[in-house]
């Protein structure tokens, strides 16, 4: 049990997380080396747990607890930890990777992004009788899973690629806490689990991309195609 | 009990097929297993088609129609594609690790297909689906060659983007469930608290599903990772994938309907299938690869089927359901001879193809049975459902919506055609000399066993199958049988 | 009623006496953090005053813009003195004769002027200077609106000296994302308008690679002089907004006493000081960003106060 009077201040501690975690989205959009994609990705990752924790202890939920705790163990070290195992160097490269658009574009991209995830879910804040606590988790979990989309859409770079993934299924995630806290725990279980197949084939395929084709700017690949086959 | 075992006999097929034991050791145990599984998962439809639902594990593991239904048409597919596997595997693969691989990923791969219709809580059949993409990924670049792999990171990154919007889906539905006084979390529970729920809510959930799961499906604009895939990977596995895959992720969509009994969301479907169709048929007029000709198909038919759910109604729904299992048995049988035509001329090109019919008479026919088969002439099982589909809109007087699908329909046979005239008939070309050659004997006894049921259903409805539709319709209503 | 207005005035004096001593802190601190000894604190002081003693030298091209900037570059910061909230919790005489945007509009004011002046002197690196500083100013003008907006947003004010109060009543509210994430925006800001690396390097020689300095090249004697400290106190007053207004109303006087005011000018350079180190530890661990690399790091602040701008607005 914890003292009531602690609860606004864990209550704001959780939006602050929110906010962070949404910087995190912003900053994987726009930082120039892998290595800081990485870095970013592990910080968004812990905010998702900080989250996790708070939201735990303010609705009573050890389930909660444990999903932060397993994503403490799995994103912020098993995928790092992955992601090198399986794609080598290439993680902590401090090679500049390119994107489609330049940066401040993106970056005012993303915030239309975000706004527009904002609107969309207002309507549904008022639908649900949504307290402060879904108010703050499942706008900013629309806008990182928006916002990751359209990072996968911008980046080149396997790496990055995957991250902007996972990053996107730390903003459902980042969401779900809060509006479905008692999710049965296996799937929660099973998601982590997923995500961790996820990059583990990811790194396999980065390999095999960079051995075969020797690049890792996936997003070039433009083989196969109906036009420009002969 | 057999509902358990559905599940465990591939799991251990897996482990099984891993054993470093004699070349044919993995081959032998998956094939035994698809036909183990596909003779219960006949069992229990049997038993499902008298009107009830077979609970494996209360709220866990039951089978009603809609997924005795499915449950057959994938162990049935499995197991063709299994017997197809062995000679074809043979011919291009001789590293036996590399073979082990291979069959372990299949059987896993069935395993995450058997799974999906067999779960009835949504968050499960979310990660059934999720596994059946995560476990096909290395089979699709399973080739190690530049397209393979290209094809293969698309494959994974649209297929993870698709599920985590469905995700959010599916949390905003617990959610919305939650709100509304709660329930079981299984797709019956759902529908029983459906009228409580907030409609906003109800309503964004399913879009985001639906476009979650529409990326999977194929669903124009969502599709552009399915020719990649399903022309890259193994032919049986294409066959898996195509006729399957796409099927089973579509399901989970249909199962929502019973929520929804009167949102405006028909026009929506109808709207996404016919897009889907009229997309897929004009692209089909310019492919040059004969795979992804078919995978087009399978966008079309897709469509097709989500076309027939907006109809709505039971006759709509039937339509859909018989589609859907026509598609299926006729997709697969497709890939299958695709991967005949693969084993003897060794190149996908269609221009690079003549006078298939005389180089291989089996490859050919089978080429021009399915090309048949899958365009919808008659007799055959894609004729009588896409049939039964035109009547239901004709009779709801949807006329705009049938007379644009029966428009692509002819457009899309007349493209699959035209291109598989050119490849069957003709002074053949000559052969790609590092081709196999000819078709292995298990190859062409599963093209055999793969074609019967497209023409016996095209001519005759057996009655349990006929029950088993109309218990599967009445869940996709959401009535009682 | 008078003893506010004696307070308001103190504020001037305190600005005006204190401002070069945080400058020195910050270039001794900042020697120190990079293992040298550096000068003494009190260098800026015997800087002023030996400028002071010089004589001018004015080149004959230039026009009267040229000798009237200093002492607008001067003055312009003590007038917003007068509209802060340096020393005090409650308004003082002149809180209400501005609000924050006037501030802002002033101390630009002093920066235009200066702007000015560059191209009217007709050194070639003046220009140059100055159009470099156009770009970081009109890069980080939308930041400042966008932080002054939400803030009174909050605070349903635009006076400083009452927005101070809105964010630690009650004291949790100062763990609001909105409110961090407006200090990160804030503290951006004042790295690029400070010229601090990595958009600025203030102690730099190079003029190619100069942005804010080499506005200030042709100046000599008294003007120069003017012009440093009017820069002294134009940061003093940026950290008195960010850290009194933004980021801790604490240490400021409560009671409306002599002695409390009094104790406040420790306390507030106190306060400034652990600041100016961290300041410090950001400025040496960062390298200078190439010139165009500019619009990307107020492209990041822009978009941490429009996160913040919406976390607030949307929620509430």
């Amino acid at each position: 049990m914890v003292y009531p009077g602690l609860f606004p201040w864990l209550q704001s501690l959780n939006a602050l997380a929110g906010g962070f975690f949404l910087l995190c989205a912003f900053g994987l959009v726009a930082v120039r080396q892998a290595q800081d994609c990485l870095r970013l990705f592990v910080a968004q990752s812990l905010f998702l747990c900080l989250s996790a924790f708070m939201l735990g202890i303010l609705l009573h939920s050890s389930d909660l607890i444990v999903v932060g705790i397993i994503d403490f163990i799995s994103k912020p070290v098993v995928i790092p930890w992955l992601l090198r195992r399986t794609v080598g160097g290439e993680v902590h490269t401090r090679r500049e990777i390119t994107q489609v658009f330049n940066i401040p574009t993106s970056l005012l991209i993303a915030l239309a992004l975000t706004i527009g995830a904002y609107l969309f879910a207002m309507p549904l804040l008022r639908a649900g009788n949504a307290g402060e606590l879904i108010g703050s988790n499942l706008p900013i979990g629309l806008a990182g899973l928006l916002i990751g989309a359209f990072t996968m859409a911008v980046r080149r770079e396997a790496v990055p690629m995957a991250l902007a993934l996972i990053s996107m299924e730390n903003s459902a995630f980042f969401a779900g806490i809060a509006i479905a806290p008692d999710f049965p725990l296996i799937a929660e279980v099973s998601i982590a689990f997923d995500v961790l197949i996820l990059t583990f084939l990811i790194g396999l395929l980065t390999r095999a991309v960079h051995q075969q084709i020797g690049t890792t700017a996936v997003g070039e690949l433009t083989e196969l195609r109906e036009a420009n086959q002969s | 009990m057999n509902l358990i075992l559905v599940l465990l006999f591939p799991m251990t097929a897996v482990l099984l097929s891993l054993l470093p034991l004699e070349k044919r050791f993995a081959p032998v145990v998956t094939l035994l297993t698809q036909i183990a599984v596909f003779g219960m998962a006949l069992n229990l439809a049997l038993q499902v088609s008298t009107g009830r639902t077979v609970i494996g594990l209360a709220n866990w593991l039951e089978l009603d129609g809609l997924s005795a239904l499915v449950l057959l048409l994938v162990t049935f597919v499995a197991l063709t594609a299994a017997l197809f596997s062995w000679g074809y595997i043979f011919a291009h693969e001789k590293v036996a690790r590399r073979i082990r691989f291979y069959y372990a990923q299949f059987n896993l791969f069935v395993f995450a297909l058997v799974a999906v219709p067999v779960l009835v809580e949504p968050a499960f059949v979310w990660i059934a689906i999720e596994f059946t993409a995560m476990f096909s990924v290395l089979l699709v670049a399973f080739g190690n060659t530049h397209e393979a792999l290209e094809a293969a990171w698309k494959y994974i990154v649209l297929m993870f983007i698709g599920a985590v919007i469905a995700l959010l889906g599916f949390l905003i539905l617990f959610w919305a469930q939650k709100n509304a006084g709660g329930g079981l979390y299984t797709w019956e529970g759902l529908r029983l608290s459906a009228a409580h729920m907030s409609p906003v809510l109800l309503k964004t959930a399913f879009l985001l599903i639906l476009v979650g799961f529409g990326t999977k499906v194929g669903f124009v604009p969502l599709h552009t990772w399915l020719p990649d895939a399903h022309s890259q990977a193994p032919a049986p596995v294409c066959s898996l994938l195509s006729a399957i895959k796409t099927t089973v992720a579509l399901y989970a969509i249909l199962r929502l309907l019973p929520l929804l009994p009167n949102a405006p969301i028909d026009i929506w479907m109808q709207t996404i299938g016919l897009i889907s169709v009229g997309v897929a048929a004009f692209l089909i007029l310019q492919v040059r690869d004969y795979k992804r000709l078919f995978a087009f198909s399978t966008v079309e038919h897709m469509g097709i089927i989500f076309v027939a759910a907006g109809l709505g109604g039971k006759a709509g729904g039937y339509g859909a359901l018989l589609q859907m299992l026509s598609h299926g048995l006729t997709k697969s049988f497709c890939f299958l001879a695709a991967g005949a035509v693969l084993l003897v001329f060794g190149t996908r090109e269609i221009g690079e193809i003549r006078g298939l019919i005389r180089t291989s008479p089996v490859a050919g026919l089978a080429l021009l049975f399915g090309a048949l088969a899958i365009g919808g002439a008659p007799p055959f099982a894609v004729f009588l459902s896409e049939f039964s589909i035109f009547r239901a809109g004709v009779a709801q007087q949807h006329y705009l919506v049938i007379s644009l699908l029966i428009l692509f329909i002819v457009v899309a046979f007349f493209g699959i055609l035209l291109h598989v005239t050119r490849m069957v008939f003709g002074k053949p070309a000559p052969v790609n000399a590092a081709a196999p050659g000819s078709v292995p004997f298990s190859c062409t006894l599963a093209l055999v066993l793969a074609v019967v049921p497209v023409l016996v259903l095209g001519v005759y409805e057996p009655a349990p199958l006929h029950k088993l539709l109309t218990f599967a319709v009445s869940n996709l209503t959401g009535g009682m049988p | 009623m008078d003893k506010r207005i004696l307070f308001n005035l103190l504020q001037v004096v305190v600005v005006l006496l204190f401002s070069p001593l945080v400058a020195g802190v910050t270039s001794r601190l900042k020697e120190m953090v990079q293992s040298r000894r550096g000068p003494s604190i009190f260098q800026p002081y015997r800087d002023l005053r030996k400028l002071f003693h010089k004589d001018e030298v004015v080149s004959e091209r230039s026009s009267w813009l040229f000798r009237f900037t200093p002492y607008l570059t001067f003055v312009t910061p003590l007038f917003v003195t007068l509209l802060i909230p340096v020393l005090t919790d409650y308004p003082l005489f002149f809180a209400f004769m501005g609000d924050m945007i006037a501030g802002g509009f002033m101390l630009s004011l002093g920066g235009f002027f200066a702007t000015l002046a560059a191209v009217d002197s007709a050194n070639p690196y003046g220009p140059m200077g100055a159009s470099r500083t156009r770009m970081v100013g009109f890069l980080a003008e939308p930041v400042f609106m966008i932080v002054f907006f939400t803030v009174s947003f909050v605070a349903g004010s635009t006076i400083p000296f009452i927005v101070q109060q809105a964010w630690v009543t009650p004291p949790v509210n100062f763990f609001e994302p909105s409110h961090i994430l407006l200090m990160l925006a804030f503290l951006m800001l004042i790295i690029a308008e400070g010229g601090r690396i990595p958009v600025d390097n203030p102690s730099g020689h190079f003029e190619l690679a100069m942005i804010d300095e080499s506005k200030t090249l042709e100046y000599s004697g008294r003007g120069a002089a003017l012009t440093k400290w009017g820069g002294y106190m134009k940061t003093f007053v940026l950290l008195c907004i960010f850290l009194n207004v933004l980021v801790t109303p604490w240490g400021v006087a409560h009671e409306q006493t002599f002695a409390a005011v009094m104790f406040a000018v420790p306390m507030v350079l106190g306060k400034i000081f652990c600041f100016i180190l961290v300041l410090v530890v950001i400025e040496s661990s960062l390298s200078k960003l190439r010139l165009f690399r500019i619009a990307e790091f107020l492209g990041a602040a822009f978009i941490t106060s429009v996160a913040a701008m919406i976390t607030k607005l949307f929620i509430s």
